[in-house]
């Protein structure tokens, strides 16, 4: 196996990162998953046939009971994970062409994942130092910037156990922005943090993905989370994780916090969480069919 | 302001264990001198003190070549270990090859094989150094190598993600994730460098301008000279007091800012 470097040069001509209108043209896709099995080495069958596009400035949030995929979904769309069948695209292409120009990628994990032994700092700059992008004023720029966009500025010097969960996460999604990433991935990120933070987070996720042109896909159990913040919520059912669902949550942006309390937001939840209930249900039924 | 002393959490830590000990010794003079028990059977701690004044200079001298032997031998056990452990996290294959005789050297008692060093080596330093190393080298090798498995799996995702090359994962994850459980094999290594040397410098029973603290025990014992049997043992004792010490001291400055073994807990 030789790592492949990330050429500074494309061969083939850089169609470059989408920069047309919203809502002018049929959007690209930045993410093509079709037909992905699945099977950890242990013989569970984590995804079953899973068939899913995400296109350019989409807000997709994958909503299921624990243990139903999730977790292995997002890892494959990350290039993290072998699949057993089927084939996954980046932009229309293979796995190689991620991290180049406007197809850059990112990845917020479950709990905040930071460099104990880093001040808060260098953990933000850790992607910036993998690309080798030295110490310009330009990398210490986008540093200050990642920070100050999630409120985290004068932390710098701090050690990630002097803050607060919260402020840890912050820390991370910091770390994700600092590399102006096109598509962002996230595996429950606020799953361990207080409603009040949470809300805030999921505030301030919203903005930056309107201004920043992200492409977000965003793994949650909540469904009130999945409501708000999405433009689809995908819905998976479990043994073996499959998905069931797919619902578009009309809902213009910007949200404000009013959107939570509003009857349009009640009727969505209801009926995201009436399709929980039947992707739940599914994976009852077939535990009954196994009773002899 | 002034708390009372005992309130002092430092004073108690070393105040405490201090107090006891001068108790002891207290007992153990007064014992002596109630039931008359000669010197060569059990000195008392001022015989004893008494030897380590007026035999200062063997003892010292002793004590120099122990420590040279210790020193060296920790040296190389650190450096050797490390490396071994380096090699080991590059390749499944390499560590199944080779861990078992790591575990060999372990197992197989320094005594045991000290003779033969002795002889296959001429310079008597080496010689004792090796057995030495031998005794102390296992727990850098596990510890290390363990510490450098022991990382984050999705930070290693994450840096996998980046597509970053072995040498970055190594220095800017593996490596320091491994540091508490390096420290944790210092601590156990420094004083078992030490008891390889003194077990070493028995069995060569070295004597001369050579002799170590081993041997002025084996000398003294010979000729009955009790108290300077204690004072020897006395320093080997605080020898590996100190070293232990300065090894918790270097841990405590490298890992407390972050490590849960180093932290000041706030209440
Ligand atoms: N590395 C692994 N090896 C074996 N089984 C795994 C592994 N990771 C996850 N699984 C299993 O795959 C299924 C899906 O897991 P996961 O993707 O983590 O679900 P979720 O994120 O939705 O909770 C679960 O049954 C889990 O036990
Ligand atoms: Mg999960």
């Amino acid at each position: 196996m030789t790592a492949t470097k990330i050429m500074p040069l494309n061969p083939a001509p850089d169609p470059g990162p989408d920069t047309r209108e919203p809502g002018t043209i049929a959007p690209r896709p930045v993410l093509q998953v079709s037909g992905v099995d699945k099977i950890y080495g242990n013989g569970t069958v984590a995804l079953k046939g899973a068939d899913l596009t995400v296109k350019q400035g989409e807000f997709v949030s994958l909503l299921g009971p624990s243990g139903c995929g999730k977790s292995t979904l997002l890892r494959i769309m990350a290039g993290l994970g072998q699949v057993t069948t089927g084939n996954v695209r980046w932009w229309e292409q293979d796995y190689g062409v991620v991290g180049s120009r406007g197809r850059k990628l990112a990845f917020v994990f479950q709990n905040a994942t930071l460099m104990p032994w880093a001040r808060v700092r260098k953990n933000v700059r850790l992607p910036l130092d993998l690309e080798h992008a030295g110490k310009s004023e330009d990398v210490e720029q986008k540093i200050d910037d990642a920070l100050g966009m999630v409120g985290l500025k004068g932390f710098d010097n701090s050690f990630p156990r002097e803050l607060s969960g919260g402020m840890q996460m912050r820390a991370s999604i910091a770390r994700a922005m600092v590399t102006e990433p096109n598509l962002l991935l996230m595996d429950e990120p606020f799953g361990a943090l207080d409603e009040m933070t949470r809300n805030k987070l999921n505030d301030d996720v919203l903005k930056l993905w309107k201004e920043k042109g992200w492409t977000i896909v965003f793994v949650t159990h909540s469904v009130y989370e999945a409501v708000y913040l999405s433009s689809r919520v995908v819905v998976m059912a479990a043994r073996p994780g499959r998905i069931v669902d797919d619902i578009a949550i009309e809902e213009p942006y910007p949200r404000s916090p009013n959107f939570r309390v509003s009857t349009e937001f009640a009727g969505y939840c209801r009926q995201v969480s009436q399709a929980l209930e039947r992707a739940s249900a599914m994976g009852e039924d077939r535990d009954e069919e196994r009773q002899p | 302001m002034n708390a009372p002393l005992i309130r002092n959490e430092r004073f108690v830590q070393i105040g405490a264990p201090l107090l006891v000990g001068v108790l002891v010794l207290l007992v153990w003079q007064l014992t002596v001198m109630a039931f008359e028990v000669p010197k060569y059977l059990v000195p008392s701690p001022v015989d004893i003190g008494q030897s380590l004044v007026s035999d200062f200079p063997s003892l010292f001298n002793a004590l120099l070549m122990t420590l040279k032997v210790t020193f060296l031998a920790f040296a190389i056990a650190v450096m050797v270990g490390v490396a071994a452990s380096l090699l080991f996290v590059q390749s499944k294959w390499i560590e199944i090859s080779l861990f078992p005789y790591a575990v060999l050297m372990q197992v197989t008692p320094v005594v045991a094989i000290a003779p033969l060093i002795i002889i296959w080596v001429d310079d008597t330093t080496w010689a004792l150094t090796i057995c030495a190393v031998i005794v102390a080298i296992f727990p850098i090798i596990s510890n290390t190598t363990l510490g450098l498995r022991s990382v984050d799996p999705n930070l290693l995702s994450m840096f996998r993600m980046y597509r970053t090359s072995r040498w970055q994962e190594l220095m800017r994850l593996r490596i320091p994730s491994a540091l508490p459980y390096f420290f944790g094999g210092l601590r156990i290594s420094s004083g078992l460098a030490l008891i390889g040397a003194v077990v070493a410098e028995f069995v060569a029973g070295t004597g001369g301008a050579q002799a170590g603290l081993a041997y002025m025990i084996l000398q003294s014992g010979y000729n009955l000279q009790i108290p300077k049997m204690f004072a020897a043992l006395i320093l080997i004792t605080l020898t590996g007091i100190l070293l232990f010490a300065l090894m918790v001291w270097m841990s405590d400055r490298a890992l407390r800012n972050w490590h849960e073994s180093a932290l000041k807990v706030e209440h």
